[in-house]
């Protein structure tokens, strides 16, 4: 083999393994990019029911207040699924863009639980929480207003606990407490204040 | 459930380990070292430490009331940057630069945990360098003074007494001792051209002046028993005869506009003691602490170590500056003789349960939770969503609910402090708020989040805001004091 054929051949056999390479590297890319992106299938299947009007209890950064709008939206007949679909509609505002209180792409309602006669338990998407914004009040303000929608719309219902992926998780973002209960009562005194 | 149990366990035997360090390293001791540094806009002191036998002190913490300052740690090299100007200094080595030239040290540069310290003798030349200003330091005193500030004082005989003109209001701390009447200058950069007046007096026969471990202090030895009283907003003492028996007033109450200077004596003379003015008592050292209840306030800086917080912008985390925010308060709330706890002084990784625990533990008088956001103007000022009805006599406290006892006297707390914050034209706002650990602590307690004073997100962490943001609570909390003890 003449010199000039064995550099040919080595320079041919790089270009090959720096293009596998490259392409490896794109491929892995596509991938993780892929897996980041919020997953935007719809988690249960349309609801199909007449129209009722409800009210949502909308939150504004600013000025930092949770006011109540109504909406008409289909709504099937178990409370369950009801309360389910009012919280779907409440996240759907708050993931348009633009929006007063804008949460994460993917951030939605999975579940409600009606635990009893007086407990609502929901259960939010992972994106929801791992994607809110941190601070003290834009937390405050989701989770008033995710409580008080619920509870305004499902009567008899006293107590709310959110849960994150199905899991109890400690804070929202780092502040707004998860673990424990939400009670009406002193949910009121809160909307008060943001009034 | 068994492991939340465990958890729970677990965590509480940690916060006591952790108290105890937090205890031995926070609370004000006659042993502890300080250096006090007044400016024109703010006053302050700094912890002293000891290598190598000599004295240092962290330089970021120096600079941070001052603007914009941060600083990294690369190997053993050790950058800091303040609003424009930088530092450098290399572990171990005594030469570095500050602001372009080159900068020898009376000993070596020490990095420990991230921060840099420089020695004490240092500081002085380093400040002047970077803020460009005149200084001017009394080292028997650990006192430093930037910009030409000085407070002086006068004395002006009168008829029922004697009274003491200052040149600024002045906030000492008024204490007692047989023939004598001491006060304590720890905010106030009093000077005085001689260390000891003698008058021909009738009630006052001398006042000596000495400075020590940051602090300046007049005695005033007197005749006849004594009573001193503010006057003049602050800029004038009047030192009058004590009346000749003590009324059954009740202590020295921290109420109005700040220490009271001249309640009456709380308890009758002894035999040849002269009673006096009393006020504000000394700050707690780590033995009255451990003897008694003592008016404490524990400072929560949020988040920290692994769990930074908010992101504010590209490279400001919530974790940094609610420390910061914590050690200028922590200034503000000793320059006014209260006893303050830390969470964390570090950037270290403290549980949330961890924190609630630290402050049941100690038994402290106020909590506060503080944080930072980058949403909204001023300061946001939080007590928990509890119900206080919900409070159950008996001698546990539940740990979800402990907070409901004393949830009225957090909601009046939190009123002066947005008051005070008002006073000193800073926006501010009162809530309740389903904030973590607020529900679990034995004690008043509050959030405070800072937001940005302008449109720039970056002021938040500005040493000019968050100062008179800390002063605005700390006068709060002096003011509130008497119903939070009275609430205890």
């Amino acid at each position: 083999m003449t010199r000039a054929l064995t550099i040919g051949t080595g320079l041919l056999l790089a270009a090959v393994l720096g293009m596998g390479a490259y392409l490896y590297s794109l491929r892995r890319n596509e991938q993780a990019r892929a897996h980041n992106l919020p997953d935007t299938r719809p988690i249960s299947a349309p609801i199909m029911g007449p129209a009722s009007r409800v009210i949502l209890y909308l939150a504004y950064d600013d000025p930092g207040v949770v006011r109540p709008q109504e909406a008409s939206i289909a709504l099937p007949a178990d409370p369950a699924e009801r309360g389910r679909e009012i919280l779907h509609a409440l996240v759907g505002e708050y993931v348009k863009r633009p929006s007063a209180h804008e949460l994460p792409a993917g951030a939605d309602v999975k579940d409600v639980f009606l635990v009893d006669e007086n407990t609502a338990v929901v259960d939010t998407t992972a994106a929801l929480a791992e994607g809110h914004r941190s601070g003290v009040f834009v937390e405050t303000l989701t989770v008033a207003s995710l409580v008080k929608t619920l509870t305004a719309n499902l009567p008899g219902i006293t107590r709310v606990k959110i849960l994150v992926d199905g899991k109890e998780r400690e804070t929202l973002a780092g502040h707004a407490d998860l673990e424990c209960f939400y009670d009406v009562v002193t949910m009121e005194q809160l909307l008060e204040q943001l009034r | 459930m068994p492991w939340s149990k465990y958890r729970r366990r677990s965590q509480g035997a940690a916060a006591v380990a952790a108290l105890l360090l937090v205890l031995l390293t926070s609370a004000p001791s006659a042993e502890e070292k300080q250096l006090s540094i007044y400016g024109p806009r703010v006053s302050y002191s700094l912890p002293v430490s000891e290598h190598e036998g000599q004295d240092y002190v962290a330089l970021l913490e120096a600079l941070e009331p001052f603007g914009n300052v941060s600083a990294r740690a690369v190997g053993a090299k050790w950058k800091l940057r303040f609003n424009k100007l930088e530092a450098e200094f290399r572990q171990g080595a005594s030469v570095g630069k500050v602001a372009g030239q080159k900068f020898g040290l009376p000993g070596r540069f020490v990095l420990e945990n991230d921060r840099g310290l420089v020695p004490l003798r240092a500081l002085p030349a380093i400040l002047g360098l970077m803020l460009a200003t005149r200084t001017e330091y009394h080292e028997a005193g650990r006192r430093l003074f930037l910009g030409g500030v000085a407070t002086h004082f006068t004395t002006d005989p009168r008829e029922n007494g004697l009274r003491l003109n200052f040149s600024a209001p002045v906030n000492p701390l008024i204490s007692t001792e047989p023939g004598k009447l001491k006060m304590s200058f720890t905010r106030d950069a009093v000077v005085a051209n001689t260390s000891i007046l003698r008058l021909e007096n009738p009630l006052v026969s001398s006042i000596t002046f000495s400075e020590s471990n940051g602090e300046a202090e007049l005695v005033v030895l007197g005749r006849v028993p004594l009573l001193a009283q503010f006057a003049a907003d602050r800029r004038a003492i009047e030192i009058v005869p004590a009346p000749s028996e003590a009324p059954s007033a009740p202590p020295a109450a921290v109420a109005g506009t700040g220490p009271p200077a001249a309640a009456p004596g709380t308890a009758p003379p002894a035999a040849g003691t002269v009673p006096a003015a009393v006020a504000v008592p000394p700050p707690p050292t780590l033995q009255s602490l451990a003897a008694k209840p003592a008016f404490v306030v524990m400072l929560d800086a949020g988040h920290g170590g692994d769990d930074r917080g908010a992101l504010l912008n590209e490279t400001l985390e919530e974790k940094g500056v609610t420390l910061a925010f914590a050690r200028r308060l922590r200034s503000e709330l000793q320059g006014r003789g209260i006893g303050v706890v830390m969470s964390r002084d570090a950037d270290v990784t403290v549980a949330v349960e961890q924190r609630a625990a630290m402050a049941d533990a100690a038994r402290v008088s106020v909590y506060l939770s503080l944080h930072a956001a980058s949403q909204g103007h001023g300061v946001r000022v939080y007590t928990a969503m509890i119900n206080s009805a919900s409070s159950k006599p008996g001698g546990f406290v539940p740990w979800d609910t402990a907070q409901a006892r004393y949830v009225l006297s957090s909601r009046a707390l939190a009123e002066l402090v947005k008051a005070e914050l008002l006073k000193h034209e800073i926006p501010s706002s009162q809530l309740s708020a389903p904030v973590k650990p607020l529900n679990n602590v034995a004690a008043a307690a509050l959030a405070i989040e800072v937001a940005p004073s302008g449109a720039d997100v970056g002021s938040v962490s500005a040493g000019v805001y968050q100062q008179r943001i800390a002063a605005a609570i700390a006068e709060a909390i002096v003011v509130g004091r008497a119903r939070v003890e009275a609430e205890r």
